[in-house]
């Protein structure tokens, strides 16, 4: 019993992560059907940023705004060098350039940060036991951010002006014009988001998970199965959908072989694309995010 | 004149389909432009609102040369535009649709905001009770009423609607036209595209008749109604006979439409 607490525990913290990847996919796809490849570079490299802030000096919670807002940065710029321009933008169209900007981005961060895991300081450091189920103060820190980030994206989403012109734009990209709404200033800003969120989960993830150049990749595709769990359009069906995956993923560690753990994620994947394209979560098309 | 067209040539990348389109619609006029599928009501609304590049030709909106404005700043300017199929957000409440029908004045004093508001709910007291429902489960007829009132509550200065009567029942048609009258008898300069040329003509000031992407009639409602050519060529098989069997969306018409959509 309390082994299976401990892995649920540790599932949902590293679910937790996933989750906020997801979120970054869902914000940009909803807005222009762009799946962005490079959603797991914004987390490694806000953690890296973070991790060398750190190291020449910068107290921890500055190194972490620094980060958030260099990723943020980076995340407006790719949008506007690489989406931007791109008259006719088609999922295909944009699986290949944002695969062009995770590989250039990871490029960069081994030749900028070395090929190195590193791991940033814990917000709290050390963890404490409760009921016999080990429990480190990141850990709930992890969940407790993620759930206030969560919580402020979906209620951008549901009661803002510009979360639901966000919406308009997915729904009705011609009506949204007619309305005023700008379609590319909404990708911008879909852009910006999920720059934020993404970098967010990296400097979280980051002190417990490691961080290194490559490290984007396998959060990036943890992410993406979280979201297509979710059916790709629901920031509700994101969190779900990476809170599932991590305890999915750790139960499987846990009890079957720690080998299998990365498997889970495809095993799912396939499963819900063969069964249930719309995502587990998703109710109709009514349920957008 | 409110909304003045000159010369308005456009189309999709190569394929010209307005060759010329003059158009003016006065203030506090209502003005249809009638013609059968395809004949280019679609583009020339899309051209005047921006969503389509214009090749030649001008639109002036109140005075001001609104040519090669987006649809941005042409929703700023004072034109709203209806589109086809009404294109509500359908997860989106009733309310946050009217809200965004707004969004160009979000800026703008609140009262106005409100008042634009109570007015379209005075307009289509239907939407009222279902103000908190997502507009995706209206009604056919309610989702173009609230694709009317979303209009209005950008403040425009010219209304420019496509095909309002598509797939409605007749009452829900007439019901619909009166609150377009309406609208322009309290000064609102309208512009209703229409294949149901029944409907349109009974309450347009003027009338409008394209056929293949130029303007081939115009005038007076009770004098184009009688003239066999309306009647005969260019609504593409009549107009008494025709106009209540389009309203009520036959299978056959069902169908041109879906492929229309795309
Ligand atoms: N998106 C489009 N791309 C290319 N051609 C189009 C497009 N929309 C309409 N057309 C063509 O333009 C012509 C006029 O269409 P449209 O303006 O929709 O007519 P109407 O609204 O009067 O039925 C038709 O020949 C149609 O095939
Ligand atoms: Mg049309």
């Amino acid at each position: 019993m309390t082994d299976l607490l401990q892995l649920l525990f540790a599932g949902l913290s590293q679910g937790a992560v996933y989750a906020l990847v997801a979120i970054g996919f869902v914000a940009i796809f909803t807005v222009s059907g762009v799946i962005n490849l490079a959603q797991g570079e914004f987390a490694a490299l806000a953690g890296l940023v973070a991790i060398s802030a750190v190291g020449s000096g910068l107290p921890l919670l500055a190194a972490v705004v620094l980060a958030v807002l260099s990723v943020a940065l980076v995340a407006v710029i790719m949008e506007r060098l690489v989406i931007f321009p791109v008259k006719r933008m088609t999922t295909l169209v944009s699986l290949i350039l944002t695969l062009g900007v995770s590989t250039g981005l990871k490029a960069l961060m081994l030749l900028v940060y070395g090929p190195n895991a590193e791991g940033l300081t814990p917000l709290t450091p050390g963890s404490f036991s409760l009921g016999g189920v080990s429990i480190r103060y990141q850990e709930l820190w992890i969940l407790l951010i993620a759930g206030v980030v969560s919580l402020a994206v979906y209620w951008f989403y549901e009661r803002t002006l510009a979360g639901k012109s966000l919406r308009a734009c997915a729904e009705q990209p011609v009506a949204a014009r007619l309305v005023g709404i700008s379609l590319t200033k909404a990708s911008l800003l879909s852009f910006l988001i999920a720059g934020t969120v993404g970098a967010i989960a990296g400097v979280l993830a980051s002190p417990i998970y490691f961080t290194s150049w490559e490290s984007g990749l396998t959060l990036g595709l943890k992410g993406f199965v979280a979201a297509t769990l979710g059916g790709l359009i629901s920031v509700r069906g994101a969190v779900l959908g990476g809170l599932l995956l991590g305890v999915l993923e750790t139960l499987t560690a846990g009890y079957i072989s720690t080998g299998l753990r990365d498997a889970v994620a495809f095993l799912l994947l396939i499963i819900v694309l063969v069964a249930r394209p719309a995502g587990i979560f998703g109710r109709t098309a009514e349920a957008r995010v | 004149m409110s909304l003045e067209v000159r010369g308005l040539h456009a189309g999709y990348g190569r394929l010209a389909v307005l060759h010329g389109i003059d158009l003016t619609a006065g203030e506090g006029e209502l003005v249809a432009v009638i013609g059968a599928n395809g004949a280019g009501k679609s583009t020339l609304l899309r051209a005047l609102s921006g969503l389509l590049p214009v090749t030649s030709g001008t639109v002036h909106l109140a005075g001001t040369d609104v040519t090669g404005y987006g649809p941005e700043k042409l929703a700023r300017t004072g034109l709203a535009h209806v589109p086809e199929n009404r294109l509500v957000f359908p997860s989106l409440s009733v309310a946050d649709n009217l809200v965004l029908g707004g969004y160009t004045r979000r800026r703008g004093p609140a009262a106005a905001r409100k008042e634009a508001r109570d007015r379209a709910m005075a307009l289509f007291p239907r939407l009222e009770p279902r103000l908190e429902q997502a507009a995706g489960t209206l009604s056919g007829g309610e989702q173009q009423m609230l694709a009317i009132a979303r209009g209005l509550m950008a403040q425009p200065r010219v209304l420019v609607l496509d095909e309002p009567s598509v797939g409605l029942a007749p009452r829900l048609v007439g019901e619909i036209f009166s609150a377009l009258g309406q609208l322009r008898d309290d000064g609102l300069t309208l512009v209703v595209v229409e294949q149901n040329a029944r409907a349109a003509f009974a309450v347009a000031d003027r009338v409008s008749v394209m056929d293949r992407g130029r303007v081939v009639l115009e005038g007076d409602p009770a004098a184009l109604s009688t003239d066999p050519r309306v009647s005969g060529g260019f609504l593409g098989g009549g107009f008494a006979a025709d106009a209540d069997a389009t309203t009520e969306a036959a299978p056959a018409t069902g169908a041109t439409r879906a492929a229309d959509r795309r």
